[in-house]
C-alpha cells in the first residue's frame, strides 16, 4: 500500500508542533469529572489519545452550535453588509475513524448539491488526524456498521498504534501533503509493520462489546412491521431535550436567526433540533406534526431509511454518543436492538 | 428531599401528589417512568391530566386546593383499616391522640364531595401507600402554593409518620425542589426567619456563634417575607430594596399592587444577568456573571452539594453575585475579602453544622456530597431521620381543611390555576431570548376543557378575555381535557399575558407563599362566534395538544 509511513511515538509531539506552526491545534483533552472536549492545544502533552468519546462530537469544528454568518449596519468597515466566514487553518487531531466517517457523509449533505459556503470555507481548511480506536467504549458499536474502529479510505492522516511507533496513512491529497512537507520524520513501513498493523486492526474489531447492524431495523421498518405503539413507547420516553441531535455527529438541524446589537445586526445560525415542534411550525401556528410520535420517528426514519435513500449508507457511524446521552434510554443502539427484538420474536407491536 | 433521586428505582409505591414531574423535574420524572416499567405503583393527585398522570396507574383528580381533606381521609382509611406502624408512632411520635380525634371527620364519602376523588379510589390508595414498605411520597408546588399550603405539608408529613414510610431507604417524604440551587439558597438562609443552616434568628445561641464569627451586633427579629416586603412598600413604611436574581413585577401575585409598591420605593437596586420587567423600576443595575461565568457550589434538591466550575469569563462589566456583594458591604464599612469561593465555603462549614464537611476540596471528585455532612470525614447521608427526627420526636400536628381564600362564585366561576412549561423557565428572562426555547412556546394560552368551551360557545385558539377581582388579561384558548371541568390553567412564564395580574395575594399565615393555584376568575369570548344553523359535526376535541 503506497503513502504509508512509520512514525517513531518519540517524534509525535515534534511533528504536531510543526503542524502547528501555521494551524490551528485542536485535540482532545481531559477537563473535569472526566469530560472529554476538543479544544486548542496549549500544551502538547495534554492531548489525551485514550480516551472515551468526546462530548460533543467534532462537528462543532465544521458547524458550530453558534456560527455568526453576516454582520450587516456596521458602518465603520466601510461595508453595509459583512460576510464573517472564517478562513482559519485548522488541524484536528485525535479525531476517531467514526467521526471522520459522519464528516464525509457531513460533506455530502452540505456540499453535494447546493453548497454551504459556512460549511464549505471551515471544511476546506481543516485537516483532520484519525486515530485507529484500540480500546472501544461499552457504547461504540462503530464495528458492525464499518464506519469504525479504522478507516480503509475518505481520510486525510490515519494513525495505528503499534506500541512504540505510529503507523501513518494518508489519503487525501492535503493529508499526502502535509506528511511530505515534514517527511524527513517518517520513514517507510518494514514488512513486519504491515503485520502489526493488520494485527491492530483485528485485535482493534475484538474489543469491541456490541456489534448492532442497522439493516434488519430498516428492513423491519420498511416492510411495515414497526407500528405506532411502538413509537408511542419510544415517544413516552422523549423529553424533547434534544441531546441526541446536538451531540449526534450527523445531525445538520439548524435554525437561521438575527441578533441586533447597538452597532448592526448579526444574522447567526444555530443548532436545532427536528424533535422540537417549533422547527416544522407554518406561519399561522399549523404543525404538520403535531401529533409527537411524528416527531420522535422522524428522528430514527431519517438515519435509517432516508439517509440510505439519499447517500447511500446510514445517517448513524456508531459513535453511542446518543448512548451517553438520552435521558430516556431511546437512543439508536436501544432502539435498534429493540426493533430487531421484536421482529425476531415475531411480536411486531 | 428525605431521600436521594437513585432510590426511586427501588421503591415499591411511588405517591406524587401537586408536582407536574415529567415536565417540571424530567430527570427525576424519566426515574419514575423507569420505575413503572420495572412494575412500581405510582399514584398522581393532581386536578390537571399531566404526563405523569398519563402513565401512572391511579390517577386522583381532586379539586385544586382540597389537598388537606384528600391526605386526612387517606389516613382516616389508614386507621380504620388498622394499616398504622403502630411501632413507630409509639417510638418516634407524639400527640398522636388528639390527630386521631380530627381524622375522624373525614370519612372517605364525606371527602368525596369536598374533592370530587370517588371514596373507593382514596380507600384503594390509602390501602396501596400503607400496606407497602417501601413507599415515597413527592410533592412539589402544587402543594405549597395554596393559603394552606403548611398545612398540606404537615398533612403530607403526618402520612409519612402513620405509616412509618420515613428514615428508611426508598420510604420518605420528598418535596422536590424546583431550581438548580432553591435548596442552597434556602440552606444558606436566603430566609428571613433563619442563618444557614435553619438556625433560627430568634434563638440567642446560634445568634452569638454568628455575631462572634461576624464581629457585628445581629437583629433579634426575624425579617420580612417577600409577600410582606411588598406590601410594606405599597404601605410607604418600607424604602428601599435590593432584587438579586427575582423578577417579581412578573411573578408575584396581584401585579397591580407591586407595580405600585415597587414606584414607591425610594431606591431600587436589581441585580440580574438580563434586563427585565423588575429592572426597568430600578435605580441601579448591578450586572450579575451568569452561571457558567462563575464558580461556587450548587445545592440540588437531593441535598447534593455539587461544584461548579467557571467555563467563561463574565461579559462585559458584570461579576460574580459574591464579588459584588463582597464588594458593596466593604464599601457600607463592614470589610468582606475572600480570595475565592472555597474561603466562603470554609466560612460556611464553621458556621453550618450540616454543611460541615462540604468543603471544596472534598467536592472536586465525584458528583458531591449531600448534606449533613458535618465533618471532614463525613461521607454525606442519602436518606434523613433515620434513628430520629431533627427535634427528637415527630409531633402529629393537627390540622383542618380550610377552602381556598377565593373559591369560584356566580360572578366568578372558574377556578384558574397557574403553573409552568416544559420548554421555558420562570419569567423568562433568559428562556425567552433564547431563539429556539422561546420558539417552542411563542404564545401564551389558556386550557379549557371542552364541556366549559361548548357551554360558552368558545372555539380553539379563540381570543377570551380572563377577569378576576383584581385584573384581566387577554389571551387564546387551547381546548383540552388535560384541564378538568370548571377549571382554567394559564402558564405564568409570558409578559404579554402577566397572569400574576389575576391572582389572588392572599398567603399562608405561616409560610406566606401566596395562592397562586386557586383563584376565581371568569372567561369572556373577544370573537364573535358565527351562528351555524346546521349543528356542527362533532369533533373530537381530545387532547388537541399533544406535548
Amino acid at each position: 500500500m503506497k503513502n504509508s509511513w512509520i512514525l517513531d511515538k518519540n517524534h509525535l509531539s515534534y511533528w504536531l508542533r510543526q503542524l502547528r506552526k501555521d494551524r490551528e491545534l485542536i485535540g482532545p483533552l481531559r477537563r473535569y469529572n472526566h469530560d472529554i472536549v476538543f479544544r486548542t492545544v496549549e500544551e502538547i502533552h495534554e492531548i489525551a489519545l485514550d480516551c472515551p468519546a468526546s462530548l460533543p462530537s467534532p462537528k462543532e469544528f465544521l458547524f458550530p452550535q453558534y456560527e455568526r454568518m453576516l454582520r450587516a449596519g456596521d458602518l465603520s468597515s466601510g461595508r453595509r453588509v459583512q460576510d464573517l466566514r472564517t478562513e482559519r487553518p485548522r488541524v484536528i487531531f485525535g479525531v476517531r475513524a467514526c467521526d471522520v466517517s459522519a464528516v464525509m457523509l457531513l460533506d455530502r449533505f452540505f456540499l453535494d448539491n447546493s453548497k454551504d459556503p459556512y460549511y464549505d470555507s471551515r471544511r476546506r481548511n481543516t485537516l483532520f488526524v484519525s486515530v485507529v480506536c484500540n480500546n472501544p467504549d461499552p457504547t461504540c458499536f462503530c464495528a458492525g456498521l464499518q464506519t469504525g474502529p479504522y478507516l480503509e479510505r475518505g481520510f486525510d492522516i490515519q494513525l495505528t498504534d503499534l506500541g512504540d511507533r505510529y503507523f501513518v496513512q494518508a489519503d487525501s491529497r492535503e493529508g499526502i501533503r502535509t506528511i511530505s512537507a515534514t517527511g524527513f520524520l517518517f520513514n517507510r513501513p518494514k514488512k513486519s509493520d504491515y503485520d502489526d498493523q493488520y494485527e491492530v486492526f483485528l485485535s482493534a474489531k475484538a474489543h469491541f462489546q456490541k456489534i448492532i447492524s442497522l439493516d434488519g431495523p430498516r428492513q423491519a421498518i420498511l416492510l411495515g412491521r414497526v407500528h405506532d405503539e411502538f413509537w408511542q413507547g419510544v415517544t413516552d420516553r422523549c423529553f424533547e431535550c434534544g441531546g441526541c441531535v446536538y451531540e449526534c455527529p450527523l445531525c445538520t438541524c439548524f435554525t437561521v436567526t438575527d441578533r441586533s446589537y447597538e452597532d448592526g445586526t448579526e444574522r447567526i445560525r444555530l443548532w436545532d433540533t427536528c424533535l422540537f415542534k417549533g422547527f416544522t411550525r407554518m406561519a399561522g401556528g399549523v404543525l404538520p406534526n403535531e401529533n409527537r410520535i411524528l416527531r420522535t420517528k422522524r428522528w430514527y426514519y431519517h438515519k435509517l431509511i432516508h439517509y440510505p435513500d439519499l447517500l447511500g449508507s446510514f445517517g448513524c457511524v456508531g459513535c453511542g454518543r446518543c448512548t451517553i446521552t438520552c435521558p430516556g434510554k431511546i437512543d439508536m443502539a436501544t432502539i435498534a436492538t429493540k426493533i430487531k427484538g421484536l421482529s425476531l420474536n415475531g411480536d411486531l407491536g | 428531599m428525605t431521600n436521594s433521586i437513585h432510590e426511586i428505582a427501588d421503591a415499591r409505591v411511588l405517591f406524587v401528589i401537586g408536582s407536574n414531574t415529567m415536565e417540571q423535574h424530567p430527570m427525576i420524572g424519566m426515574q419514575m417512568r423507569d420505575a413503572v416499567d420495572r412494575g412500581v405503583t405510582l399514584i398522581v393527585a393532581d386536578p390537571r391530566r399531566t404526563q405523569i398522570a398519563d402513565f401512572a396507574h391511579i390517577h386522583l383528580r381532586h379539586r385544586s386546593g382540597t389537598d388537606v381533606a384528600l391526605l386526612m381521609s387517606i389516613m382516616n382509611v389508614i386507621i380504620n383499616e388498622g394499616l398504622v406502624d403502630v411501632d413507630f408512632v409509639r417510638r418516634r411520635t407524639e400527640n398522636f391522640d388528639s390527630f386521631e380525634e380530627k381524622l375522624r371527620r373525614y370519612p372517605p364519602q364525606l371527602v368525596e364531595e369536598i374533592t370530587g376523588v370517588k371514596a373507593g379510589d382514596i380507600r384503594r390508595v390509602a390501602r396501596i401507600y400503607a400496606m407497602e414498605k417501601r413507599s415515597m411520597i413527592y410533592y412539589a408546588m402544587g402543594i405549597t402554593q395554596h393559603v394552606t399550603g403548611v398545612d398540606n405539608v404537615r398533612a403530607c408529613a403526618n402520612l409519612v409518620m402513620l405509616t412509618g414510610h420515613i428514615g428508611l431507604p426508598m420510604s420518605g417524604i420528598n418535596p422536590l425542589r424546583g431550581q438548580n440551587n432553591v435548596q442552597g439558597a434556602c440552606d444558606m438562609g436566603a430566609l428571613p426567619n433563619v442563618y444557614s443552616g435553619y438556625q433560627t434568628v430568634t434563638n440567642p445561641r446560634a445568634r452569638r456563634k454568628f455575631q462572634r464569627v461576624w464581629g457585628k451586633r445581629l437583629p433579634q427579629r426575624a425579617g420580612l417575607t417577600v409577600m410582606d416586603m411588598m406590601d410594606r412598600a405599597y404601605e410607604g413604611k418600607l424604602k428601599a430594596m435590593y432584587v438579586m436574581g427575582e423578577n417579581p413585577l412578573l411573578s408575584d401575585p396581584d401585579l397591580e399592587h407591586v407595580k405600585e409598591a415597587a414606584g414607591r420605593l425610594d431606591f431600587l437596586v436589581v441585580q440580574d444577568i438580563f434586563q427585565n420587567e423588575t429592572t426597568a423600576y430600578a435605580d441601579v443595575v448591578l450586572p450579575a456573571a451568569a452561571f457558567a461565568e462563575k464558580d461556587g457550589t450548587y445545592t440540588n434538591t437531593e441535598r447534593r452539594v455539587q461544584l461548579i466550575r467557571k467555563a467563561v469569563e463574565p461579559q462585559g462589566e458584570a461579576r460574580a453575585d459574591w464579588e459584588i456583594i463582597c464588594d458593596l458591604s466593604t464599601r457600607m464599612g463592614y470589610e468582606m475579602s475572600y480570595r475565592g469561593t472555597y474561603e466562603i465555603m470554609e466560612e460556611i462549614a464553621l458556621l453550618t453544622p450540616s454543611y460541615g464537611g462540604t468543603l471544596h476540596y472534598r467536592l472536586e471528585e465525584g458528583f458531591g456530597l449531600q448534606w449533613p455532612c458535618t465533618s471532614r470525614e463525613h461521607p454525606g447521608t442519602p436518606y434523613l431521620h433515620r434513628r430520629a427526627f431533627a427535634k427528637g420526636l415527630g409531633t402529629f400536628i393537627t390540622i383542618e381543611y380550610l377552602p381556598p381564600d377565593e373559591p369560584p362564585d356566580e360572578e366568578y366561576p372558574f377556578l384558574l390555576t397557574t403553573g409552568r412549561l416544559y420548554f421555558l423557565y420562570h419569567t423568562g428572562t433568559m428562556c425567552r431570548r433564547t431563539v429556539v426555547l422561546n420558539r417552542e412556546e411563542p404564545e401564551c394560552f389558556v386550557e379549557i376543557n371542552p364541556e366549559d368551551a361548548e357551554s360558552l360557545s368558545i372555539r380553539n385558539k379563540s381570543l377570551v378575555e380572563i377577569s378576576s377581582r383584581r385584573g384581566s388579561v387577554k389571551v387564546r384558548t387551547l381546548i383540552t381535557r388535560r384541564t378538568p371541568k370548571g377549571t382554567i390553567f394559564i402558564p405564568f412564564h409570558f409578559r404579554e399575558v402577566a397572569v400574576n395580574l389575576l391572582t389572588n395575594p392572599a398567603v399562608d399565615p405561616v409560610a406566606k407563599i401566596p395562592e397562586y393555584k386557586v383563584c376565581a376568575v371568569r372567561i369572556k369570548p373577544l370573537t364573535r362566534q358565527k351562528t351555524r344553523k346546521r349543528k356542527a359535526p362533532k369533533v373530537d376535541l381530545e387532547d388537541l395538544r399533544i406535548t
